[in-house]
């Protein structure tokens, strides 16, 4: 492919509200994107069919974006541009309906035979969620297995956030540019993802904004890079379903993390299940799941021996741990329950929250580890 | 004839001593007021000379001209009304020799209705303050502004109307009143608030948050539903403040005063608690206008400001009182000149959790997007969380906490401890202008905070584990500061570095480059 077409490509990927196939499509009319980008709003509104609006706002934003800075930025970040059909490009998305024309990837990317799995839910994680999360991502992080996801709040950032504490690869499809991180919370998580050899990937310019139609779209390409698919938890109507229906449409293998019946985030879940997804309890469900031939490079040994964890917990920390229980506790609720004032059971969960054993959020603590 | 009266103008809580000059002369009747007048001051002549007729006087008519000396500060306020009247009445010669010669004795303070009745005016306090400093002996004020008058150690004698000012010149009336002098340090000490922390159920984070803020003089932010007690237990945290002294209950009476805030019964040996709606304006939060005046910052002073709703507020509004926050006082910038307002508070500021209020309630289902949320933190004026200590996060008390008979401590047990710890401060401070732990600067956050064993460690993993940031550390340090100080003890300990922890500040944060 000649440089001028590929500046021209990113281009007119800039416009992020035509989705790739309309992108496709006006290729195909037109020819090329250089061709595309010579056009009157006019012109290309009549024969590319799309309304003079869209024409319009379409040429403004492809020629606003600088295409050149945008190589120039992406690799100063030490990033890659890949076009539809060059080198570099994953395969895995040319399966899909609607393969991305531009994808902007910044990290380490190889896509054959990776032993991927989806691993995505809510934003607003419960204690239990977190828990199962943390513990089904970390056995697979362990096993080898490259947790796909996409960096969003809740379940995303902490399956991503194990494999970065594991020092373990993982991909994080984002919503925004590779050159910017939504929300902001996540830029240590973003660049520990860069550092620990895994990768940050979009096919939305390199300093996109957070805007609303990116984070359905990018769905369909964690599915895409994905063998299969966990939903850890979810509401009925969201973005982790979506995710689950992409991953059912390109025949992946959908597991579901089962909840309580009364958890609105765990209806998403329970539905697949009743639907007949695979119920998920442990890493293995879903490793035994996998095709042979990316199975057979991980390491499950460890797996399926069983062992039992020993928590190195004082007296009164355990009397925490179990005041607390599997829901959340105030420190309030605490101090009665318990009968110790403010200062001394500071000291404690000061201790258990440093050592990760609780988190606390808006003054709630809440248990990590199953 | 020509004739001096001595009257007071007020300039922010400063009364000098202004010379009304009235002179009347022959021609056709004019009446005019020089002397930088206001509005109010040159309505004066209306009331004035309605206000001679109807006491049954004459009133001349001349060429009167009245000068206010020093002409060329600007006069505001209702209170030249009776030394003009009075000088009037001197120069057309209604006065005796006797009263002519009393005139010259003391001051006059008061405004005039049209029948000659005084009325109340505002800033008699402050007025007669700064003139008993100038040396000053006898002050005749409003009768409706005896009550105030009283504390400013002057002599002074309440007045009716002009009728009774003019008997008093003439000997008609004694100068000497029998009036009530209120015991003020005992009725400072013995002062207790109605409202009291016991019947607060529950919350015994929140409430050790705010014996902390008491002790060391830290602002506060809680975060809460609705129906949590933030704006209860806001209302409780004056009583467990220490008593005003004297001298703190002066300087607000001084403030009230000028806002015409003095009346009967009113409240005033206790602390003001002021709690401004989210829509009020920058001027009337902070002060000012054309004749400036005290604002809801200095109404606050020596007590507390509640901002409920804090971040419905508008960034701009909020901005505004860094200053006071960081100096203690407003000042008004003007071409001409600058005035200055004490403003010394604890800020108590409230917030839901989230726009539609319920993030996090246990019961009641919250429909807000992390977004919305992360945007309704974010509004939240940055500078303004930076001056802000402690921060606790208040949840809902469970029936069975409600319930429960043991009475939580009451105000008194916390006072007594929280009066401790300033005892404490009063003498680590002696030396300093820094009254309380919250205001220590710089240098004296090194000497008085230095890190205990394993302090620092703390500190580290606060920051590597719980995302603390480094500019929140001289808060830790000074809160912990006060909560040794609330223990006796003379170090800080990890312990106490630990519990600060507790009361972290609100995490916001939008999008960022990486």
């Amino acid at each position: 492919m000649k440089a001028e077409e590929k500046l021209a490509l990113i281009k007119i990927n800039a416009f992020t509200y035509l989705r790739a196939d309309w992108l496709e499509r006006l290729l195909e009319i037109f020819g090329s994107g250089q061709e595309i980008l010579k056009q009157t709003p006019q012109a290309l509104s009549e024969e590319g069919k799309i309304s003079l609006e869209t024409a319009e706002y379409f040429l403004k934003s492809a020629n606003e974006l600088d295409a050149e800075k945008e190589i120039e930025n992406t690799a100063k970040v030490g990033g890659h541009i890949y076009i539809k059909g060059e080198e570099g490009y994953p395969q895995e998305f040319l399966n899909i309906k609607e393969p991305p024309l531009v994808i902007y990837v910044r990290g380490e990317l190889n896509t054959t035979l990776a032993p991927t799995v989806a691993v995505v839910g809510t934003r607003k994680i419960s204690p239990y969620g977190r828990r199962a999360a943390i513990k089904i991502a970390g056995d697979l992080v362990e096993a080898g297995v490259i947790i796909v996801s996409g960096l969003a709040r809740g379940v995303d950032s902490v399956v991503h956030a194990e494999a970065v504490k594991r020092k373990r690869p993982t991909w994080a499809l984002i919503g925004t540019g590779i050159g910017r991180c939504y929300p902001a919370d996540n830029k240590e998580l973003a660049l520990g993802i860069i550092e620990t050899g895994g990768a940050l990937i979009s096919e939305y310019p390199f300093a996109a904004a957070p805007l609303a139609q990116h984070f359905p779209r990018r769905n369909r390409l964690i599915a895409a890079l994905s063998r299969a698919a966990l939903i850890v938890e979810g509401e009925v109507k969201s973005g982790a379903l979506i995710t689950a229906k992409m991953a059912l449409e390109q025949g992946l293998d959908v597991f579901a993390v089962p909840g309580p019946i009364d958890s609105p985030t765990s209806g998403g879940p329970n539905k697949l299940i009743k639907e007949g997804a695979g119920i998920c309890l442990d890493a293995r469900d879903i490793i035994d799941a996998l095709p042979v031939n990316i199975k057979v490079n991980l390491k499950t040994q460890d797996l399926y021996k069983e062992k039992e964890e020993v928590l190195d917990l004082s007296p009164e920390e355990s009397k925490i741990i179990s005041a607390i229980g599997d829901g959340e506790s105030t420190v309030d609720e605490l101090s009665v329950k318990l009968n110790m004032d403010v200062p001394a059971l500071s000291t404690v969960l000061f201790s258990l929250e440093i050592s990760g054993y609780l988190r606390c959020e808006d003054g709630k603590y809440s248990k990590v580890k199953i | 004839m020509l004739a001096n009266v001595l009257s007071s103008a007020i300039k922010a809580l400063e009364g000098l001593i202004v010379k009304v000059e009235v002179d009347i002369a022959g021609g056709s009747p004019t009446f005019t007021i020089v002397g930088l007048p206001e509005q109010e001051v040159k309505e004066a002549k209306d009331r004035v000379q309605a206000a001679i007729r109807n006491s049954g006087f004459d009133f001349p008519l001349r060429k009167i001209t009245v000068n206010l000396v020093p002409a060329e500060i600007k006069k505001t306020g209702t209170h030249f009304d009776l030394p003009i009247a009075l000088g009037i009445l001197s120069a057309s010669g209604a006065l005796s020799n006797i009263a002519q010669n009393k005139l010259s004795e003391m001051v006059f303070i008061g405004e005039l209705g049209l029948n000659g009745k005084l009325h109340a005016c505002a800033g008699v306090l402050p007025m007669l303050i700064s003139l008993r400093k100038t040396g000053v002996k006898k002050a005749v004020i409003p009768l409706a502004n005896k009550e105030e008058g009283e504390f400013a150690d002057i002599e002074n004698f309440g007045a009716s109307s002009l009728k009774e000012v003019v008997d008093l010149l003439e000997g008609k009336v004694l100068f000497h009143q029998e009036y009530q002098i209120p015991k003020v340090e005992e009725a400072l000490d013995s002062y207790e608030l109605k409202e009291d922390f016991s019947e607060v159920k529950g919350q015994a984070l929140a409430k050790r948050a705010l014996e902390i803020a008491a002790a060391g003089g830290h602002n506060v932010l809680l975060i809460g539903a609705p129906g949590t007690g933030k704006s209860m237990l806001a209302k409780r945290f004056a009583s467990i403040l220490p008593p005003l002294t004297k001298e703190e209950m002066l300087e607000i009476l001084q403030i009230y005063s000028v806002c015409r805030l003095l009346g009967k019964n009113k409240k005033i040996f206790q602390r003001p608690f002021r709690e401004p709606h989210h829509t009020i304006s920058n001027i009337a939060l902070i002060g000012g206008g054309a004749t400036p005046k005290p604002g809801e910052a200095s109404l606050a002073h020596n007590g507390i400001l509640f901002l409920d709703e804090f971040a419905e507020f508008s960034r701009n509004s909020l901005e505004v009182l860094r200053e006071p926050l960081e100096t203690f006082k407003v000042t008004i910038a003007r071409a001409k000149d600058t005035l200055t307002f004490p403003a010394k508070f604890t800020l108590i500021a409230a917030m839901n959790p989230c726009p539609c209020g319920y993030h996090g309630h246990p019961v009641k289902t919250c429909n807000c997007t992390p977004v919305q949320i992360s945007r309704y933190k974010a509004k939240v004026s940055g500078p303004l969380l930076d001056r802000i200590d402690l921060t606790v996060n208040l949840n809902p008390v469970n029936y069975k906490d409600w319930q429960a008979k043991s009475e939580g401590e009451t105000s008194a047990q916390i006072r007594a401890r929280v009066i401790k710890a300033r005892k404490i401060q009063e003498e680590r401070f002696k030396n300093s202008k820094t009254t309380a732990n919250a205001f220590m600067t710089v240098s004296e956050i090194k000497k008085y905070c230095p890190l205990p064993a394993g302090g620092g460690e703390v500190l580290e993993l606060a920051m590597k584990k719980l995302g603390l940031s480094a500019r929140s550390l001289d808060k830790i340090l000074k809160t912990a500061r006060t909560i040794a100080d609330l223990e006796g003890s003379a170090d800080i300990k990890k312990e106490h570095i630990i519990e600060v922890m507790q009361y972290r500040p609100l995490d916001r944060k939008g999008v960022s480059d990486i």
